[in-house]
């Protein structure tokens, strides 16, 4: 297992990465990049042991719901570093995918599980490399203006085959270690250079990364930012030019008819992270919004509780599903867990089509403080302490616990991060059209229209 | 009549001005204040290049709706302190009721307004209470106030500020119940802003920010005084509301207005990017899109009978039919965010993650970029990245989040909108509907 400081030497490996216009050659010590890594860091050093048989929970592929939890459990410090979050969700993938993609070539199951401990040994981090570019969203793959559009396979030895093409959003891939690239959808016959997965590592010959991040810029005070000071994950624009892969590293290679269970299976785990992440309710949330209410002296309001209400049976609901979809989980053919589609695709389509109006109820009970508020620094500053104090203190709060919940509050919702929370809670894992699609397609339409016919059924006195 | 360079150099008055809890030596040059400063000075090049002699249209009365129209579309499209000042303006409507409680109001108010339009100056409205602001001693020659005022936008950058009670005072609380002007370099004022301003070191990757940004500033009064001929209100409650509903007139009506204009702009980014991603007329796309088009056009013919229905003051100036601009801020804030999340889904999440202008330029990933953000003969991998930066700098980043917040807030949040909305929607005449419908024998 890797120590904080071996893994920030891991990655000054000679990588292409770019930030800003420019080429970052340390991420460690690169200002916007600095978080993220320090995240990273931090739980390398909370899980690591020097006994040569131990490894990170992440590893763990769970087969009952028991196994889940206590992974689960285990992982809580983990929470707040993304790269060991896509490292779960894209081995489970793998791992849930195996079966299926055994059956074309056992091979393929040998080189996933194989993998998987090669990552555990090596304690790596890996990204969901799964987005194309796609170009002309109407057109198949092989029918674009540019072949490149989509990641396939341009060349091939008997070693290994190369890869063009460009996998986009996709969080932590410059600061982690290993790039697993998926194809992001079906592909039929004709298209089986596009059928390709396979795992690269980031600093690859042919790999570069330009990266986003809503880091803050320049040095700012954390406390502004508390969330988003301490951490963050860039978002990789990865380029793959003419990148080799060799044999072992690849787990589909022209099997078209098998292309969309990978992407299906990490459609699956990435809504669960996203839905699950600290319990499919809203608790949090709510807390704020009542937190808040009393902040602002207004808990007593009618309409105050009547939206803390309407928070209150939103969380409740969303979790009541997220219990479902663990209660109703499947196993494949290798014992793994996953939930329910049918309940996750609802719930994430559910929690999401609300988002908007939950974060509406919250601003309008906190206020323009949420946006406004001064600084830590203009409520330390001498000219201005007094004045802000009896500004912002009440009967419940201190002037600092007030302010320190409206930077929470913007951090979270009204700022870059809150912006980047917002459309990504929405958009990973596929957006609300997809999450219907998955929904009906793990629904039990035949039941219910059987259930429907019966009303057509002579009457039989008061049968139901 | 003030050049950009003439209100540049009036604002180096030596106020009391901070921005991160360090003290601002010059509003002109602070990398971050010189955006809003840019703004403003933009609207004074705007004026005063209409030669000498024009009508300042910040300083109009429109009596007419046409008039009104006009003033509106420069208000528009101006710097927030031009309807801040526009605003003050507006309390000449008051004055009369002011004069009830003391013809001295009304005069001083009067002479105070003359003044502004004189010299061109810039006001701010201190209206929302910071904790509480009152008068805590009178002498023969003024007032001294202590506390706190917020949300008062451009503070930082203009010349004076409209003081005036948050809402209805009670007559225990009477010396809250003030209003005067102050100029922004008194003693014992202090400003301290927030911005949206870009931080990075290429402003290029926020395109709507780098230009449009107004400091949001909580503004202390420490031992401030204001001399008596700066007065219009102390304790008269009976008064107190009504002064802060005028000086929000042109702040709820700008509200409206550019809401009619945002909505439009969002629906014009979310039919672009379908176009660019080459699914226009998917079918759950086409849903998305309905529902913003829907909305646009109501908030448009919202403002668009609040103008047609404009109302007469007793001074004789035209203003916007207050119960369409509450009903079209109320209809369309609630659905902004719902809107926003359509926006956000059918753009993707290049959104985010689209790289600077800077990468774009870089030479080591030009190529990379123009290739991978094209999607199709006749969309440039330049213009969409455009348009993915503007999304995000109006939706989904700094900027975007205080903008939410703060247009959401006018008048009071959603709900206070709602209630606005149902106080003065003609409930006589729906009533009376209602009983003839049911034919209940009228009265």
């Amino acid at each position: 297992m890797m120590t904080g400081e071996q893994y920030k030497e891991s990655l000054k490996d000679g990588r292409y990465t770019y930030l800003d216009g420019k080429r970052v050659t340390d991420p460690a010590n690169e200002p916007r990049l600095k978080a993220a890594v320090q995240a990273a860091a931090d739980v390398y050093d909370s899980f690591h042991s020097d006994d040569p048989d131990e490894f990170n929970p992440i590893y763990i592929m769970p087969k009952s719901i028991e196994e889940f939890r206590e992974r689960e459990r285990l992982l809580a410090k983990g929470r707040g570093d993304m790269t060991l979050g896509t490292t779960g969700v894209i081995l489970l993938t793998l791992v849930t995918a195996a079966p299926e993609l055994a059956k074309l070539k056992p091979v393929y199951r040998e080189a996933i599980y194989e993998y998987i401990a090669y990552a555990r040994k090596n304690d790596l981090r890996c990204a969901e490399s799964i987005t194309d570019a796609k170009g002309h969203r109407k057109l198949r793959p092989s029918k674009q203006s540019d072949p490149d559009f989509y990641v396939h396979v341009v060349d091939r030895t008997s070693d290994g085959v190369y890869i063009n093409g460009c996998k986009m959003h996709i969080s932590g891939s410059s600061v982690g270690h290993e790039q697993v690239v998926l194809p992001t959808k079906a592909m039929r016959p004709g298209e089986e250079e596009y059928a390709i997965a396979c795992a690269v590592p980031v600093n690859a010959p042919g790999v570069s990364v330009i990266d986003t991040t809503y880091a803050p810029y320049g040095e700012q005070d954390p406390r502004n930012f508390p969330v988003s000071g301490h951490r963050s994950s860039p978002e990789g624009f990865v380029i793959f030019d003419n990148v080799f892969v060799p044999n072992e590293r690849i787990f589909l290679d022209g099997e078209v008819q098998q292309a969309a269970v990978l992407a299906h299976s990490l459609g699956l785990w990435e809504r669960a992270a996203g839905v699950t992440h600290g319990g499919a309710g809203l608790e949090r949330e709510v807390g704020l919004a009542a937190l808040l209410a009393e902040a602002n002296g207004v808990e007593n309001e009618p309409h105050v509780k009547d939206a803390l209400a309407t928070l209150v049976i939103h969380s409740t609901m969303c979790k009541a599903a997220g219990e479902a979809a663990m209660a109703n989980g499947q196993q494949n053919e290798d014992g793994i867990l996953t939930p329910s589609p049918l309940y996750i695709s609802a719930l994430k389509y559910y929690k999401n089509e609300f988002h908007s109006k939950l974060l509406d109820i919250l601003h309008d009970i906190a206020g323009t403080l949420t946006v406004n508020a001064p600084t830590f620094a203009d409520f330390e500053h001498p000219d201005l302490h007094n004045g802000l104090e009896a500004m912002l203190a009440t009967s419940t709060l201190s002037a600092e616990q007030r302010l320190r919940l409206f930077h929470y509050l913007r951090d979270t919702t009204a700022d870059a991060y809150g912006g980047w929370s917002f459309a990504t809670g929405q958009l990973s894992g596929g957006g609300q059209h997809a999450q219907r699609l998955v929904t009906m397609r793990h629904f039990d339409m035949q039941n219910a229209k059987s259930l429907a016919r019966r009303v057509l059924e002579p009457a039989h006195g008061d049968e139901a | 009549m003030l050049t950009a360079e003439d209100y540049r150099q009036s604002i180096r008055d030596g106020r009391a001005s901070y921005l991160e809890g360090r003290r601002i030596q010059d509003p002109v040059t602070h990398p971050l204040l010189r955006v809003s400063v840019d703004w403003v000075a933009s609207t004074y090049e705007q004026t005063c290049s209409a030669g000498p002699g024009a009508r300042n249209p910040i300083f109009d009365q429109p009596a007419t709706p046409a008039e009104l129209d006009e003033q509106m579309n420069f208000l528009i499209e101006a710097d927030v302190t031009a309807a801040s000042t526009a605003g003050c303006m507006a309390l000449i409507n008051v004055a009369p009721r002011l004069a009830e409680a003391d013809p001295a109001y009304r005069d001083r108010l009067e002479r105070f307004l003359r003044r502004c339009r004189e010299d061109d100056l810039r006001v701010a409205a201190a209206v929302e209470d910071g904790g509480e602001l009152r008068v805590v001693r009178r002498t023969k020659d003024g007032i001294v106030l202590q506390g706190a005022k917020r949300h008062v936008l451009g503070a930082a950058v203009v010349h004076e500020l409209c003081v005036v009670p948050s809402g209805a005072v009670s007559e225990a609380d009477a010396d809250r119940a003030i209003a005067c002007a102050v100029p922004v370099d008194t003693p014992g004022l202090k400003i301290i802003s927030i911005t949206t301003a870009p931080r990075a070191e290429d402003p290029r990757h926020f395109p709507i920010s780098r230009e449009k940004s107004i400091p949001d500033c909580t503004v202390l009064f420490d031992e401030v005084f204001v001399p008596w001929d700066r007065v219009f209100l102390d304790g008269e409650v009976a008064y107190s509301a009504a002064l802060a509903d005028a000086l929000g007139t042109w702040e709820r009506a700008r509200a409206a207005a550019t809401l009619a204009d945002e909505a439009e702009l969002i629906f014009g980014l979310a039919q672009t990017i379908v176009e660019m991603n080459g699914v226009p007329d998917a079918a759950h796309i086409l849903d998305k899109l309905s529902k913003m088009a829907v909305w646009a056009s109501m908030c448009r013919a919202g403002w668009t009978a609040a103008l047609a229905y404009a109302e007469t003051t007793e001074s004789g100036m035209v203003v916007p039919a207050d119960a369409h601009v509450y009903a079209t801020m109320a209809y369309g804030r609630s659905l902004f965010n719902e809107m926003v999340s359509y926006l956000h889904d059918v753009s993707g999440a290049l959104l985010l993650t689209c790289p600077t202008v800077a990468d774009y330029e870089n030479p080591e990933t030009h190529a990379y970029m123009e290739k991978y953000l094209r999607t199709m003969d006749g969309v440039t991998g330049e213009d969409r990245m455009k348009i993915f930066h503007v999304i995000r700098d109006l939706t989904a980043d700094h900027y975007g989040g205080w903008a939410k917040i703060s247009n959401q807030m006018v008048g009071g949040g959603l709900h206070a909108q709602r209630m606005a909305t149902l106080r003065t929607f003609p409930s006589e005449a729906a009533k009376a509907r209602a009983r003839r419908v049911a034919r209940i024998p009228e009265q």
